[in-house]
């Protein structure tokens, strides 16, 4: 029996101080050699615990114990089975409630590091150009993929494996989806997002970028032309909290200021998109965006204020995102919602706080905050983020009348992921805001039912 | 997919007039919905006014403003740009008015004046009437072509020196008077609409005007050129951008298109400085 190694690989990171400087990638990744011994402490646990709370079911056993003994593209192999983006899903999948949440190792010390693992392959992958392998065999069928984010890669990737001819429509001039718009850079280099893309290409799938459905291509236009559709439109319209002062100049949508940070790369001066980021910003919400807001405003050199209507331990955020942005510096108020913006000549000063305290456990088994009468107080900010959750859009949805939707705008699907006969749809846009992950795991049930659906067409 | 310029002329000394190839775009916009225009892979996204779409091509009135503007006026004929994406917005419903006029006092203004004239003219019942306001004659364009798309046009200078002294508002509230006004579409200067609606309302005629906030993504993602319309949050992107000037909040539109006056006027600044 091999003896029990408790403690990870420690996992190297830029210096705090580095990080308040640049957006440049925090984890630096593990070498070769790390990699192998991170790997070698698995227990190869026989019912594989990792791989069943995956949403993908990547064989974590394989690719670990081929990772373990050296074999780096086997490794990389096994992953690319069952995940098409491993670079991606590596560094932002939220690994502590999934993979490594399950992992025995944890029991006895830390679980093993299985998403950086996967990142570490996936990065091995790209730089050494290997790539997977397989004969494609030509289908004439035709399937159209609305949006290029993470259902949508993975759906039309699988397709084009069984042969179809597949085009991915995208409405940015820059695919990825909330890979390219939503994450920062110091925790999804967009360099990586760029090249798993180009697999995409590499294997024949068509990529537009700058079209719109239901703007300058229809979705009656798609129904023509294509013999099945996956829609992957995400949720990307952004929800404001609806309180005095939102129109103010300093109120931002968290999806404004990472698409300008993100997408539009403001930070970088080569670059013509404007940002103003004020002294003291204050960010609303504790979960992934707004650790992701709040890291970019302290790296545009804000001090900065987290304003959590619940505690840290109930905040939806990443373990590592929560961590790394309480280690750079970042203040967190628990137990504050907002109540209105303060303001002067239509500028932002500062907002109005209400506090509250914990109750019994609401639909989510978190404590559902609740008001404190009578205990408001103000705080001094010149800028705000609202980073409390994300919609579908409407622009596609309102041209589609025919498409089953919820009355929040969640698009209804099957069993199968399928809306009306040939629309399939999955991601975001039928959970109204989940993970990178499970929106992946449904661009590949899709693309399974679309080819049962055009196998028997 | 680079975009080619096939024409650029002068409008004014500050307003110019580009001419790109957009088969897309041109083949689907209607009056009332804009561009999005990119000059290079690292510029911002800028929304932009359509004058005509016609033969794969698109033509734009754009005024020499900020660092894009200037920079893609340095951009000759054969040249490449970026980006032309769109249509963005809705579409104005081209249907019978009446006696409908279509008044702009600014660059964005002018390039929709002659779009909306023409599709109006086309509808039976319609009495187009197209007015423009500019500061002086040397500022003057589109006079013939809109003569051309509109059965009556007013031209109104701030100093006098050609057609009629004053603001179309003043056209207008002349005409309003007389009863001849069932309709008023505008575009145009943000800091004039305020009065236009007080004036149309006093005359109980319905206005529709063009917001132009700032705008990013302008498919709905941001939330940056939130405006509130009868207190109601709206996004001018796709759910504008023309709007009931009766109904807009236009303190509010006013205070937020001054968001980053000062950005660019560095980033002006910084690019005159290398040139």
């Amino acid at each position: 029996m091999t003896k029990l190694i408790k403690n990870r690989v420690p996992m190297p990171e830029l210096s705090v101080e580095e990080r308040t400087k640049t957006f440049n990638e925090v984890p630096l990744g593990y070498s070769e050699e790390q990699a192998i011994n991170e790997a070698k402490r698995c227990l190869q646990c026989k019912d594989s615990p990792c791989t069943k709370n995956c949403p993908v079911n990547v064989d974590v056993n394989a690719f670990i114990k081929e990772l373990a003994e050296g074999n780096f593209k086997e490794a990389f192999l096994k992953i690319k089975q069952d995940n098409p983006i491993p670079a991606i899903a590596g560094r932002v999948c939220p690994q502590e409630n999934q993979c490594e949440g399950a992992c025995t190792m944890g029991k006895a010390g830390d679980p093993i590091n299985i998403g950086k693992l996967e990142a570490f392959l996936g990065d091995w992958a790209r730089k050494k150009g290997v790539r997977e392998e397989f004969a494609i065999k030509e289908k004439d069928q035709k399937v159209a993929v609305i949006g290029s984010g993470p259902t949508g890669i993975s759906c039309a990737v699988d397709l084009r494996k069984y042969g179809y001819k597949v085009t991915v429509f995208e409405a940015l001039h820059k695919a990825g989806g909330v890979l390219q718009y939503g994450i920062p850079e110091f925790r999804l280099p967009k360099k990586v997002v760029d090249e798993e893309l180009s697999y995409l290409k590499e294997i024949g799938v068509d990529i537009r970028l700058n079209h719109i459905v239901g703007q300058n291509v229809s979705f009656d236009e798609l129904r023509d032309e294509y013999d099945a559709i996956y829609i992957g439109t995400g949720a990307g319209a952004p929800f404001f909290v609806g309180i005095e002062g939102e129109e103010l100049n300093g109120v931002y949508s968290a999806n404004e200021f990472l698409i300008r940070t993100n997408l539009m790369k403001a930070y970088n001066p080569e670059y013509d998109t404007p940002l103003f980021v004020g002294k003291r910003v204050g960010v609303i919400g504790a979960g992934n965006v707004a650790m992701d807001s709040a890291r970019s405003a302290l790296r545009n050199g804000a001090e900065v204020y987290i304003l959590y209507r619940r505690t840290k331990e109930h905040s939806p955020a990443r373990e590592e995102e929560l961590r790394h942005a309480l280690e750079e510096g970042i203040h967190f108020m628990e137990l504050v919602s907002p109540t209105r913006i303060l303001e002067e000549n239509g500028w932002v000063t500062g907002i109005e706080l209400v506090k509250m305290k914990l109750g019994e456990p609401d639909k989510s088994g978190r404590p559902r905050p609740e008001k404190i009468e009578g205990s408001e107080f103000t705080m001094e900010l010149d800028t705000v983020v609202e980073a409390i959750g994300t919609r579908p859009n409407r622009l596609f949805l309102r041209t589609v009348p025919e498409l089953k939707t919820t009355s929040r705008g969640i698009i209804e699907v099957d069993e199968n992921l399928e809306n009306i006969g040939g629309v399939y749809a999955g991601g975001d846009a039928i959970s109204g805001g989940a993970t990178v992950i499970q929106a992946l795991g449904e661009g590949r049930k899709a693309a399974k039912s679309i080819h049962g659906y055009l196998s028997a067409h | 997919m680079k975009h080619e310029i096939i024409r650029k002329e002068d409008l004014n000394p500050k307003d110019y007039l580009m001419e790109v190839k957009a088969p897309m775009v041109a083949k689907k916009i209607q009056p009332g919905q804009f561009v999005v225009l990119m000059t290079h892979p690292k510029g911002e996204r800028i929304p932009m006014s359509v004058q005509k779409a016609e033969n794969g091509n698109v033509t734009m009135f754009i005024r020499k403003l900020g660092k894009t503007s200037v920079e893609l006026y340095t951009c000759k004929v054969g040249d490449h740009f970026e980006n032309v994406i769109g249509p963005m917005g809705n579409a104005v419903e081209i249907k019978k008015y009446g006696n409908v006029a279509v008044c702009s006092d600014l660059v964005c203004g002018h390039a929709e004046n002659y779009a909306l004239c023409k599709a109006l003219s086309q509808v039976d019942g319609n009495h187009v009437i197209s007015m423009q306001t500019f500061p002086s004659k040397e500022m003057m364009y589109l006079e013939e072509e809109l003569r051309g798309v509109s059965d009556e046009y007013y031209i109104t200078l701030e100093d006098g020196s050609y057609g009629i002294k004053g603001h179309y508002r003043d056209v207008l509230e002349k005409l309003m008077k007389q009863g001849k006004i069932d309709m008023v579409f505008a575009g145009g200067r943000t800091d004039e609409y305020p009065l236009l609606a007080e004036l149309t309302e006093t005359y109980n005629v319905p206005a529709m005007v063009t917001l132009r906030p700032i705008m990013v993504d302008a498919t709905g993602m941001c939330g940056s050129c939130r405006v509130f319309i009868d207190g109601e949050m709206k996004l001018a992107c796709i759910d504008g951008p023309m709007f009931d000037a009766h109904k807009v909040n236009f303190k509010e539109l006013l205070n937020r298109v001054k968001l980053f006056k000062k950005q660019e006027a560095t980033a002006l600044e910084n690019y005159n400085k290398t040139r």
